[in-house]
């Protein structure tokens, strides 16, 4: 079941993509695209190749074979460029505990070029659009949880980026920081792709057009999930499905 | 150069905002400030050949403290990813790195020249070993840090990066003192390895333009091998 395309060119885009660790292939020949506006879940098991794709997505590793292209530019060939284009928050939202979140955030935009007026109209930007106003002083290593995965999605944001790289971005969150999240990225799509992982099926669910779905490294299928909703199923039973027929194949 | 100078004062900032810098200041002081004394007021000489040495010493054994963590914990902690992943370009990370660490060195080195004062107000040192000294310990402060980076980029655990570079700059060090069981020409090349034969004529006033060039030389690999490490992934 192939779900349809938000818009006409790609945000993103995996061509055959595989990522090999010594021996262990870990990506094979994966091919998929993100399009504009358009929210991609990743989903799979544990070791399925999910944080692999999302780092040659972002940069941070470089493919053994195939492409990957983020903003129409390749991430090997034109890695600054495709770079530029990319916002990138990873699982467990790493960040500079001894930095306040207005230095942290300044570094950041600096890192991605920004200054002057552009990078202080950024700056406000996040604070509201994330509610960072109470901590915006504050050392990061003193927020909550979820504070810090607000912090660590303004940097990824502060530089308008085309696609925005969400990883496991709920671990750790309680239940309402999980439906603020859920709600802010549904805002964040209107202004970029987004692509998120998620061990929680309902949370893809919930706010993913189209889920990509994988098992050792290979890609099932590509869902939409308004599509599966149609045809009177859930992506609980999609993933279910097509990972048994897979794993007893 | 916008990239270079955040991330310099980025690097600036976690160096100085943990104890491990002033610890490391405080110690290298201490240390320096006593050897100072015993040679000029036990020995009662103007010279800061022991000094130099000593500090040299020093830096063999603070160095791999200073830098274990540079790469080693943004490894470990995920940052390096957020780092990696932003436009900016691996070179301008390492010598980020490089420049604030160094920072530390010849904060350590400028304080010393206090040392230098003394003997000029009251004595008539002989000033070309005090100049090539100090030169002598940049550039080996220089040699020491690119070095560590190198081995920090290429571990999550501070405690091999330390050890590991502790390591090589004792080998380095003290490379010339195994030359003379090998045969010719192997001999003269662990001659010209050791940092310690490279070092000496700079701290005794002799300066030799192919002991500058093997120090450059040695802070050019570090830096080009810390970058590659960084690239490799």
């Amino acid at each position: 079941m192939e779900g349809h395309h938000a818009g006409p060119v790609a945000a993103a885009a995996l061509d055959r993509l595989s990522k090999r660790y010594g021996a262990t292939l870990a990506v094979d020949g994966v091919s998929f695209e993100v399009g504009q506006r358009e929210i991609l879940g990743l989903l799979g098991p544990n070791g399925s190749g999910k944080t692999t794709i999302l780092r040659v997505l972002t940069g941070y590793l470089r493919p053994s074979a195939g492409s990957a292209q983020a903003g129409g530019f390749d991430l090997v060939r034109e890695g600054r460029a495709a770079r530029g284009r990319v916002g990138y928050v990873p699982e467990d939202a790493p960040l500079y505990r001894h930095m306040r979140v207005s230095e942290f955030l300044v570094f950041m935009g600096r890192l991605r070029g920004l200054a002057g007026e552009r990078l202080h109209d950024r700056l406000a930007f996040v604070r509201e659009r994330l509610a960072l106003d109470d901590v915006f002083s504050i050392i990061i290593g003193r927020l909550s949880r979820g504070y810090r995965q607000r912090v660590a999605i303004a940097q990824a944001i502060l530089h308008e980026p085309e696609l925005l790289v969400l990883d496991e971005p709920t671990n750790g969150l309680d239940p309402r920081q999980i439906i603020e999240l859920r709600g802010m990225m549904r805002g964040l799509a209107a202004h970029c792709s987004v692509i998120v992982t998620s061990h929680i099926l309902s949370e893809i669910e919930r706010v993913a057009d189209r889920a990509a779905i994988l098992l050792n490294g290979r890609l099932l299928a590509v869902v939409g999930i308004a599509e599966i909703a149609a045809a009177g199923s859930d992506l609980e039973r999609t993933f279910l499905r097509l990972t048994t027929e897979i794993g007893s194949a | 150069m916008t990239v270079l100078r955040a991330l310099i004062v980025k690097e600036l900032g976690a160096l100085f905002v943990s104890p491990v810098a002033y610890a490391i200041i405080a110690v290298f002081l201490l240390l320096s400030g006593y050897s100072f004394a015993v040679t000029l007021i036990v020995a009662k000489q103007a010279s800061l050949v022991p000094l130099f040495f000593q500090a040299a010493v020093q830096f063999i054994l603070l160095v791999p403290i200073l830098t274990m963590r540079l790469f080693a914990e943004e490894r470990r902690i995920g940052t390096l990813e957020l780092l990696l992943t932003s436009p900016a370009r691996e070179i301008d990370i390492v010598l980020a790195k490089f420049a604030a660490a160094m920072t530390v060195l010849l904060a350590m080195i400028g304080l010393t020249v206090t040392y230098a004062l003394i003997i000029g107000v009251y004595g008539d040192p002989d000033w070309g070993p005090v100049y090539s000294g100090y030169l002598g310990l940049v550039l080996l402060s220089g040699a020491l840090v690119s070095l560590g980076l190198a081995v920090s980029a290429l571990t999550a655990n501070q405690i091999v990066a330390a050890v590991v570079s502790l390591g090589v700059f004792g080998i380095l060090w003290s490379i010339d003192s195994l030359a003379s069981l090998l045969p010719s020409p192997m001999e003269n090349w662990f001659l010209g390895l050791s940092l310690l034969a490279r070092f000496t004529p700079f701290a005794t006033g002799a300066m030799y333009t192919s002991d500058f060039g093997f120090f450059l030389a040695l802070i050019l690999l570090g830096l080009f091998l810390a970058v590659r490490a960084l690239a490799r992934r």
